[in-house]
């Protein structure tokens, strides 16, 4: 390690190894944080907010140190995080729509596909034109 | 190797860059281009996902109780170790030891070929319980379209993330064997970086396929 340590004053780039084995086992630990709480059933919003907490967290340490944007040059950042805006962005947009529209104007789902009672996967014969019951 | 820097470095340097460091930093900013491009990609998909759930509440927690759990965490910890054995195969790479980069990238092929094998087993299942996408979902165990649709978005997220895994084996099989055999030195190895960032970008995806599709 001291070795390498000098060696890299000439500026390659610095040992990381203990870095990275303190994330891997930071990751271990969230991993088995988050389905332990999983087991505890968290009422309402608040389970899927502590899960996404924690996954958010880990990827936080995965994108810092093993994706290195830690000692990076701004420019990666910068791409990075505007990626994540318009993740955002996509997700709250039509999410606030679907969760504010009148009830019966949300989409029924794969409702109009499936014919009722459910399976038609062994009934359909095969030459049947379906394209038009499978769209809606 | 890494000592006859003089005959190295101009080798790997294209002519319309001025210097290996300014190549190397269009690289990296091009590799993370791609991969918010990856990143929207799934970003998409996760859209879909939140609404579904958000619409179909009971159904999709009914639903992911048909899925085991402990595969789900069992692949989590292979795939964030495997995350771990490619950083540690970069840092091998940053002091010219081609031989251990190639030596901890292919264990990491071989995590990512364990977590392949899970997934076979899971998907395996879902085949014989009927549980598919749209459809073809034939299992009465879930009342309405809650079932079918969390099965569509299981299918589309976690084949998706699969073809990615494909893809990042071989890139890491690929850039391993050319590390092993000498081809990248002390001062130059980006494409090790540049195959270990795509690798932990797959990592990253899982990280939150795993809360989201198996403990919800």
């Amino acid at each position: 390690m001291a070795v390498a340590n000098t060696e890299h004053e000439q500026g390659v780039h610095p040992s990381h190894v203990a870095r990275y084995a303190l994330v891997w086992v930071a990751l271990l630990v969230l991993t088995f944080a988050t389905w332990g709480l999983s087991r505890y059933h968290i009422p309402g919003v608040w389970g899927v907010a502590v899960a996404l907490g924690i996954a958010v967290t880990k990827s936080a340490l995965v994108a810092l140190f093993f994706m290195h944007l830690w000692d990076q040059a701004g420019a990666n950042r910068l791409v990075f995080a505007t990626s994540l805006v318009f993740v955002a962005l996509l997700i709250v947009i039509v999410l606030s729509d679907n969760a504010t529209r009148f009830p019966l104007a949300n989409p029924p789902g794969s409702e109009g596909a499936l014919p009722v009672g459910a399976t038609d996967y062994q009934v359909a014969p095969l030459s049947a034109p379906r394209g038009a019951g499978h769209e809606r | 190797m890494s000592e006859a820097t003089g005959i190295a470095v101009p080798s790997f340097l294209a002519h319309h860059f001025e210097s290996l460091e300014k190549q190397q930093h269009a690289a990296r900013l091009g590799m993370w281009l791609f991969l918010a491009t990856e990143v929207l990609l799934f970003a998409a998909l996760f859209a879909a996902y939140a609404v579904y759930r958000y619409l179909f509440t009971a159904e999709f927690a009914e639903a992911s109780r048909h899925l085991e759990t402990w595969i789900g965490l069992v692949n989590t910890i292979v795939l964030v170790t495997s995350s771990f054995t490619v950083a540690m195969g970069f840092e091998q790479a940053g002091r010219g030891n081609g031989k251990g980069t190639r030596l901890l990238f292919a264990l990491s092929v071989l995590l990512a070929c364990v977590f392949l094998g899970f997934k076979y087993v899971e998907y395996a299942h879902h085949f014989h319980a009927g549980e598919l996408p749209g459809r073809f979902y034939t299992s009465r165990e879930i009342a309405g379209p809650g079932g079918p649709l969390f099965f569509t978005l299981y299918f589309l997220i976690t084949g998706l993330h699969g073809i990615h895994v494909v893809i990042g084996m071989t890139v890491l099989a690929v850039v391993g064997l050319r590390a092993g055999r000498g081809a990248y030195t002390r001062e130059y190895h980006v494409p090790v970086e540049l195959a270990g960032l795509y690798w932990h970008l797959v990592d990253l995806i899982w990280i939150f396929v795993f809360p989201l599709i198996y403990l919800v």
